[in-house]
């Protein structure tokens, strides 16, 4: 029998049992005792085991095994269920992992695999001294989505489903963008002809397309869980390392969000909870010192606003001093103090943001030198969504990610600048302002305008882009206020042409490698709009 | 007529794996299952003429599936699968009426040649 013809739908079907038994592992460390958790891990791990078989991965085949038999100790022989048990599977995870990746890539079989298999034979739960160490743990059941869900398996697929590659998904979402590109060709052909009928015939199109992108988008839709585990087990990780005593809690589970955005989401939320875990949690004895629960709690929750997601990633612990982050940034000279004394109780946060900043009392292996809250604001800039953080000294922290649904079609903002005409996503627009020339101030060599009691510099996208600078004769100067290193700035700008529906293609090298373009799109009249990534250019 | 198959597994994998073997042997795929539930609910929509029953599955075992099954229809042909070291389970489904086994990882001839003596009865 042919087997390799199983290849594909075995990495797939034994992935999905790696994801469901992290997520046991993590969820029995809560409960230690939640006989359906131990069923489902023993179940995976003997499907694992039966999947590899028949491919004849021996590797996998022994791996698993021993993380079978470990199970049945747990299931039958009363071994307890604890955290040395779980680093164990968790170690089996990965080196399946590693293994699966040699089958995808056909590399040669013989990772080695060190002695896990002997490891896991001999294994004896720790003596009952560092148990009692562990015992401020409750093990009453908890509330929080880390509870394993009744009755949810991986492989079982519910009658009435396909499976669909997703280039093929991919391919349906161009074709779509295509078809609105179009629709706004045939717009621009209806206002020439003056054709009410034909009016009506686009703008009834116009309708059908939109319930056709919503649709498609829809089948691009993956649930949050699909990246849940790793979060788990990194926080996991994370807390044994630093030494904290914390209990994390996942909601949302169930929300789906768009395939490309959600890879895009792990780094970012990843580097965040790892600052909430390395210098948002205070220890134990800091908490009890402060009045708190010694058990703090790191929350991450997905939620649906409208057309967008809401991502919130909230903590406990020590929260962060508003002064220290702006006395930081002076000190840095990122900042004077006059602009200090300016900056609102959420700019003064929004500092985190710039590069090289960070509050971070002391530097650790684990986040770094606090670099890294400025990628983290770049990838969801990237995404077309905008970073949110809010902070109470001894309170804890909220960061808050605002993600559109699709990244694929946008509303832009389209400028012209030069010979350039450039499009920034709406949702990085605060708002668009004609300023007389009168009301450009200059400080030292920075021209600023006041805005709403605030002083806002200003900036030339000409400048930025190497284009040669406006003239403005009318004496208004046209610009958009957004937001850059954590405060508003007003982007100067030839032109402002209107909003437009844009369907965002990548561009292909050598513009791909260029800083600051997030793709291109095409306008209803042949024309093409470069997408500025602002976050890059500023 | 051709002899109709229930393959009940709860890896997607497997289920593929056994339905290509039948197929190829002119067997007709009644249905398919991925747990104990289904499949004692399935069973009793498309009345196979034989059932391949997977052993470990979440909402109900292979045995506690096998047990509804042979209450509803004693006459019912069912095979088990297992994997080695499940012994002790084998003797269970034997005794709640499995006509017979086949082992995992599957050797497409020995399934064949069991499920024709199982049809054939």
């Amino acid at each position: 029998m042919d087997m390799s013809q199983y290849k594909n739908l075995f990495l797939s079907e034994s992935r999905e049992y790696l994801r469901s038994i992290s997520e046991q592992v993590v969820a029995l460390e809560q409960i230690p005792a939640e006989k359906g958790a131990i069923d489902s891990l023993f179940r995976g791990a003997h499907s694992l085991k039966g999947m590899a078989a028949s491919m004849e991965y021996g590797d996998v085949v022994v791996v698993a095994h021993s993380m079978e038999d470990l199970m049945v100790r747990v299931r039958e022989g009363g071994l307890q269920f604890e955290a040395g048990v779980a680093d164990l599977l968790l170690e089996g995870v990965d080196l399946i992992d590693a293994l699966l990746n040699d089958v995808e890539a056909d590399r040669a079989a013989g990772r080695p695999l060190g002695d896990y298999a002997e490891r896991l034979a001999g294994y004896t739960p720790a003596p009952p001294r560092e148990k009692e160490a562990r015992a401020p743990v409750p093990p009453a059941p908890e509330q929080g989505a880390a509870e394993p869900e009744k009755g949810k398996e991986p492989a079982g697929e519910a009658s009435g489903t396909v499976r669909v590659r997703t280039e093929l998904l991919d391919h349906l979402i161009n074709l779509t963008g295509e078809l609105v590109t179009n629709k706004h060709r045939l717009l621009n052909i209806g206002r020439e002809l003056d054709s009410p009928a034909l009016n009506d015939a686009v703008s009834e199109t116009g309708k059908l397309l939109r319930a056709l992108h919503d649709e498609v988008m829809k089948v691009r839709l993956m649930p949050f869980e699909a990246i849940c585990d790793r979060f788990q087990r990194s926080v996991r990780t994370l807390a044994k390392k630093s030494g904290k005593d914390l209990h994390f809690e996942l909601e949302g589970r169930e929300i789906g969000l768009d395939r490309g955005t959600l890879e895009q989401l792990v780094d970012p939320l990843n580097h965040i909870l790892r600052n909430a875990v390395d210098h948002g949690m205070e220890g134990s004895a800091e908490r009890v010192a402060a009045g708190k629960p010694a058990k703090g709690v790191v929350r991450l929750a997905v939620s649906r606003d409208r057309d967008r997601i809401l991502v919130t990633v909230r903590d406990d612990g020590r929260g962060m001093e508003r002064s220290s982050a702006s006395s930081a940034a002076i000190r840095k000279g990122v900042i004077t103090p006059e602009e200090a004394e300016l900056l609102s109780p959420r700019q003064a946060l929004m500092l985190a943001c710039i590069p090289g900043f960070s509050t971070a009392r002391e530097v650790t292996d684990v986040s770094g030198r606090g670099v890294g809250m400025d990628a983290v604001n770049a990838a969801i800039q990237k995404l077309g969504g905008s970073l949110g953080i809010e902070s109470e000294p001894g309170q804890g922290s909220t960061f808050t990610l605002r993600l559109p649904m699709t990244i694929a079609i946008i509303h832009a903002l389209i400028v012209q600048c030069g010979a350039v005409k450039g499009a920034v996503p709406v949702t990085a627009v605060h708002r668009t302002v004609e300023l007389s020339r009168h009301q450009v101030e200059t400080v030292g060599k920075r021209q600023m305008f006041q805005l709403d009691g605030e002083t806002i510099p200003l900036l030339s996208l000409n400048r930025v882009l190497g284009m040669p600078l406006g003239r403005f004769p009318s004496g208004i100067l046209p610009l958009f206020v957004t937001e850059a290193k954590g405060r508003r700035v007003g982007i100067v700008v030839d032109r402002l042409l209107g909003q437009h529906e844009l369907f965002v293609k990548p561009f292909g090298r050598p513009l791909s490698r260029m800083a600051g373009l997030a793709g291109g799109a095409t306008l209803g009249d042949g024309e093409i709009v470069t997408i500025l990534d602002l976050a890059d250019l500023l | 007529m051709a002899t109709t198959v229930m393959i009940v597994d709860d890896s997607l994998f497997m289920r593929k794996m056994l339905r290509d073997i039948l197929e190829e042997e002119g067997y007709q795929i009644a249905g398919e299952a991925s747990d104990g539930a289904e499949a004692v609910a399935r069973f009793k929509e498309c009345r196979p003429n034989l059932t391949t029953l997977d052993i470990v599955m979440p909402n109900k075992t292979g045995i506690e599936a096998l047990r509804e099954i042979m209450a509803f229809d004693p006459a019912a042909r069912v095979v088990m699968c297992s994997a080695i070291g499940q012994e002790s389970l084998t003797r269970a489904a034997a005794e709640a009426g499995a006509k017979a086994f086949i082992l995992k990882p599957f050797n497409p001839e020995l399934v064949t040649r069991v499920l024709k003596e199982v049809a054939e009865g």
